[in-house]
């Protein structure tokens, strides 16, 4: 593949991850509904208890981890991380070490390291799907 | 008027330290700094100050020169921390007491000031910077509109000095990298509308070790003694390959003038 196509992929994966990880970061937090939240903002001026901004209960964070619609939000997430941190890498790591050899060593690692992160991130993911793991 | 503005001529105003930066490989020793004092008049350059030292204080020092005008881009060196030509910069507007001189930075040394631009000069050949045609010897003139020029003008005042790739950190990293010499030199013919070279530059701009391995901090625009601004070239050149990723690009081909006709013998 052309380093050009590789690049448009870093930049457009680096976009869908700020869109999809404040998806993930909203799902537990500001899109959760204020009844569900067990940890309450404190005012030290007031002295008042708010429900805004808290943190979901037990039961939400599980019940958004088995959505079939949040699991797959959260492969998207898992898919576009992988290629934009290990290819991210694999550039920063060609540059400091250019050359044939070095070059192929690097790619190869990347893909691999990649590879067994995505398989244990998806995994995990799927076992919170079935609803274990929390 | 004129006994105003030649004021000074001739005086020695202050004398200035030049600390130069002294190396030779061949005699295997460590580089060191040499300080000589020089004296300074009016309308001086750093490159004066140089010659000045070789000729009186220490005809060891070496350094590249040619035209002495800003033309050639031979005296390119770090003056003050800063790339520069030499003959173009005065040494009374640097203010300063004490003049650091280093040669350029990311090449080798040959010898004290001089290094060796063989990279530059390979990595510029290596994008091809010639008007690529098909036929072998064109019958008529290529037609190309004020417009059309201006879309590469400002990249053909490259005197090839090297100080961009000196001043690039990517290029101080990766050894393999083109530099912003050849990326904006490469767009400034592929935007040619004489130019049909695009997919013959591809290989070499679009790899590993091209145009998206620059960072842009924009240290070449920031030391150009021709305001060339190789930055904005080479991110010209990111945006043309990426919309080449999706629809061909097509070289805007240029419309040819009458044939020429065969004027007593001259062809």
């Amino acid at each position: 593949m052309r380093e050009s196509r590789i690049m448009f992929l870093q930049y457009m994966t680096g976009l869908l991850i700020l869109v999809f990880g404040s998806m993930h970061f909203l799902a537990i937090s500001a899109l959760a509904p204020t009844s569900d939240k067990i940890l309450y903002l404190y005012n030290s001026s007031s002295g008042a208890h708010t429900l805004i901004g808290g943190t979901l209960n037990y039961y939400s964070v599980k019940a958004v981890y088995t959505s079939l619609a949040w699991g797959s939000v959260f492969e998207l997430l898992l898919t576009f991380l992988v290629f934009h941190v290990f290819n991210g890498f694999r550039v920063i790591l060609s540059e400091q070490f250019p050359g044939g050899t070095s070059e192929k060593i690097i790619t190869y690692s990347m893909l691999i390291v990649a590879l067994i992160i995505f398989i244990y991130g998806s995994n995990t993911i799927v076992v919170m799907l079935n609803g274990g793991g929390i | 008027m004129q006994e105003i503005a030649l004021k000074g001529f001739g005086e020695v105003l202050k004398t200035v330290t030049f600390r130069v930066r002294r190396y030779d490989p061949e005699k295997r020793e460590l580089a060191k700094y040499m300080e000589y004092k020089v004296p300074v008049q009016m309308g001086m350059t750093v490159l004066d100050g140089i010659l000045y030292i070789k000729e009186h204080l220490d005809h060891s020092v070496s350094a590249r020169y040619s035209c002495r005008m800003g033309i050639c881009g031979s005296c390119g060196m770090i003056i003050n921390g800063k790339e520069q030509l030499a003959c173009q910069t005065q040494i009374l507007e640097l203010n300063k007491d004490l003049i650091k001189v280093d040669p350029m930075g990311n090449y080798p040394i040959v010898k004290d000031l001089v290094p060796d631009l063989s990279k530059l000069f390979r990595n510029h050949g290596s994008v091809k910077p010639y008007i690529i045609r098909e036929e072998e010897e064109p019958k008529s003139e290529f037609i190309q509109t004020p417009e059309q020029r201006e879309e590469y003008a400002m990249f053909t005042d490259c005197i090839l000095c090297g100080m961009c790739l000196s001043a690039c950190p990517t290029n101080a990293t990766d050894e393999l990298y083109l530099g912003p010499q050849s990326l904006a030199q490469g767009y400034r013919y592929i935007t040619d509308n004489r130019d049909m070279g695009f997919n013959e530059r591809l290989n070499v701009l679009d790899s590993k070790h091209g145009v998206w391995r620059c960072h842009f901090s924009g240290a070449c625009s920031e030391v150009c003694p021709k305001g060339v601004d190789p930055a904005l070239g080479v991110q010209l050149l990111r945006q043309l390959l990426t919309s080449n990723s999706f629809v061909k690009y097509k070289q805007k081909e240029a419309t040819k003038g009458p044939e020429r006709k065969s004027v007593s013998g001259v062809s």
